[in-house]
């Protein structure tokens, strides 16, 4: 039998291979991603550094000109902010709900889950609502004689905080939720039976067992807020703008390389964190593979 | 081949039915498209094919200035007219893709006045961004009247917004340090002019707590109360005022912004072009249906005679508004937004 021939028929056995296995399950998902998420990241990636030749000017305008480098340094403080107070908000709800019963736990987590299918610019708008001038509170406040003249809560930084701890509070307590199912409960039980007063039980094993959560739970917060957009346009002020609503007035501005060169420098930062959040992890606190549980 | 000979003769029957319809004279009108495409069609286009036998094919267009470059390119022009707003005239003109027009044509009697008069181009509408304000909001026996009043945070406490834009802010705030509208664009024009409105918008910044981008914004947040005084387009506060919230007008340093239509270079039927924007120019019979539609008039002649006086006050073109605005360089814009707008965004995030 001729060389081509064998390669041939080993090519053939290795497609049948693949197919008989479950591995080719993967390739839509692939395919899907190399298209529409891959490429254009590249695409991005090369815009930012080729305008008219190569060309370091979009990222030395980010350096030198304008207010950029404080933006982003805002943008990124602000994202770690509201995934440690999410979490530490979410925790407690998810372990409140995992120790009731399956029926309690259901009806919690709908509760958990319907302000996430509400659109994010209607709940902003209902923060607008609540903390506007005349809006909800400042009238509570004045008919109760607290204040006489109305605090000025809309377009500050609080109000950001507010609203997008709100809106990303879902997700870090489902996070949580989904590990702390996972762990045996018979675990802190046994502890407690061999003697563990309930803190030590939760201390020594049950937080260990659903830090992956929490660290999950931080990592994914912190991700979403750092692209945040309507929220700090809509009920913050002037400062409270975050990269991705510079990233868009330069898209609207049709300053497109310069648009790239801010979207890579947060993809970056983000990255840069997530690891980071991981190594520290594992380093100190002995979890592993933090950003890959459920 | 019998198939294909039927067809071609098919073709030359349809040619030969459709030929007295092309006796007809025929132009293409590019413009904006929807509710005002059907309003301009009601009130301009039929009446004046009815009275000129020129028929109007309307079309849909944005992105105006691309559509004349490609046909410059191509050599197929396919409009006779066309409408152009904002930086698209001033742009269209520099590049040399619009006609210069012929007046006499349009206007033999003069009677348009200067500002809806252009080389290259007929005022057909007009809006201003004007100082709104909650007139409910004001101190007692307090008026606000011009946008020195509104940097006035001692007599006129309370929250205020601006449009998140260099465009207009520059001017409102030369027009607050006593520039007279005359001067605005010359004092602008310079390194020191623009230092100076910058250093006067500081004064002012701490007291702007929202800086709106669409123009839905400025009257919700009137609407609110969340802020008492804010620039607005002029459209949008008449009708808040109509729907019961107490705001008023500041026509007083307001600036008129201009769309017109043009000529395009290279269009074929140049007499009729201009018979059509005469009319559209001078009729103030149709104007004045127009403005009762839209509150974004031109300036034919006699039209606020034939509109009642509280609908003409409010409106950007009437005589008594035109005199205390000023008109919006958009020109100057058009070379100078890119280094203003790079200083306006670092200068709001300080």
């Amino acid at each position: 039998m001729p060389a081509h021939s064998f390669r041939l028929l080993s090519l053939g056995i290795g497609i049948v291979k693949l197919l008989r296995s479950s591995d080719w399950l993967i390739v839509p998902g692939v395919l899907l991603l190399a298209f529409f998420f891959v490429a254009p990241t590249v695409e991005i990636a090369l815009s930012s550094i080729f305008d008219e030749g190569l060309t370091g000017k979009h990222f030395e305008r980010f350096a030198t000109k304008g207010a950029y480098v404080e933006v982003f340094r805002r943008t990124l403080v602000r994202s770690v902010w509201i995934g440690i107070l999410c979490v530490l908000i979410g925790y407690p709800i998810a372990y409140f709900i995992v120790h009731r019963s399956l029926r309690t736990q259901v009806f919690l987590m709908l509760l958990i889950l319907v302000p996430l299918w509400t659109s994010i610019l209607i709940r902003t708008y209902a923060w607008m609502v609540v903390l506007g001038r005349e809006g909800i509170v400042n009238n509570a406040l004045i008919w109760l004689g607290l204040i006489d003249k109305p605090l000025r809560m809309m377009f500050t930084t609080g109000a950001v905080y507010v609203a997008m701890i709100q809106i990303l509070l879902p997700i870090a307590v489902i996070a949580c939720y989904s590990a702390m199912t996972e762990i045996d409960r018979t675990l802190p039980r046994a502890a407690k039976v061999l003697g563990a007063s309930p803190w030590k039980a939760f201390r020594h094993v049950f937080l260990p067992l659903s830090l992956e959560g929490a660290l999950t739970s931080f990592v994914i917060v912190f991700m979403l807020s750092m692209g945040f957009f309507i929220t700090p346009a809509l009920v913050g002020g002037r400062k409270d703008a975050m990269l991705a609503n510079v990233i868009a007035h330069n898209v609207e501005q049709l300053n497109w390389g310069f648009a790239s060169a801010l979207a890579l420098l947060l993809l970056v930062a983000t990255i840069i964190v997530i690891v980071v959040v991981r190594l520290l992890a594992n380093r100190f606190v002995g979890v592993r593979s933090v950003g890959m549980a459920p | 081949m019998r198939f294909k000979s039927t067809v071609l003769s098919g073709a030359i029957a349809l040619g030969l039915a459709a030929s007295p319809a092309l006796a007809e004279k025929k132009i293409v009108v590019s413009g904006s498209g929807g509710g005002l495409a059907k309003v301009m069609t009601a009130i301009y286009d039929k009446p004046f094919t009815k009275a000129t036998g020129i028929e109007i094919r309307r079309v849909a267009s944005t992105n105006r200035v691309s559509l004349l470059a490609g046909m410059e390119k191509t050599g197929r022009v396919l409009w006779d007219v066309t409408e152009l707003s904002g930086p698209e005239f001033p742009l269209s003109v520099a590049k040399g893709f619009v006609r210069a027009l012929d007046w006499n044509l349009i206007d033999p009697d003069n009677r348009l006045p200067a500002i809806a008069r252009d080389k290259y181009g007929v005022v057909a509408a007009s809006f201003s961004t004007i100082l709104a304000v909650r007139t409910d909001k004001l101190p007692k026996g307090k008026k606000m009247k011009s946008w020195a009043d509104f940097w006035d945070v001692k007599t006129f406490p309370g929250p205020r917004a601006l449009r998140n834009r260099p465009v207009e802010n520059l001017e409102f705030a030369l027009l607050a340090d006593g520039v007279p509208t005359a001067d605005l664009y010359k004092v602008l024009a310079t390194k020191a002019g623009q230092d100076r409105a910058f250093k006067k918008l500081d004064q002012i910044k701490k007291h702007v707590v929202v800086w709106w981008k669409t123009g839905a914004q400025p009257i919700q947040l009137l609407s609110d109360g969340e802020v008492y005084y804010t620039s607005a387009f002029n459209g949008r506060v008449t009708k808040l005022a109509k729907s019961g919230t107490p705001a008023e007008i500041v026509w007083n340093g307001g600036a008129l912004a201009l769309a017109y239509y043009a000529i395009p270079k290279g269009a074929k039927n140049i007499k009729e072009a201009h018979a059509y924007l005469s009319a559209l120019a001078l009729d103030a019979d149709r104007a004045a249906a127009f403005v009762k539609i839209v509150p974004y008039p031109g300036f034919a002649p006699g039209l606020y005679g034939k509109i009642p006086a509280s609908m003409g006050k409010v409106l950007p073109t009437h005589p008594d508004n035109v005199k205390v605005q000023f008109k919006l360089n958009v020109g100057f814009w058009v070379k100078n937004t890119e280094a203003l707008q790079e200083r306006w965004d670092a200068w709001l995030l300080k």
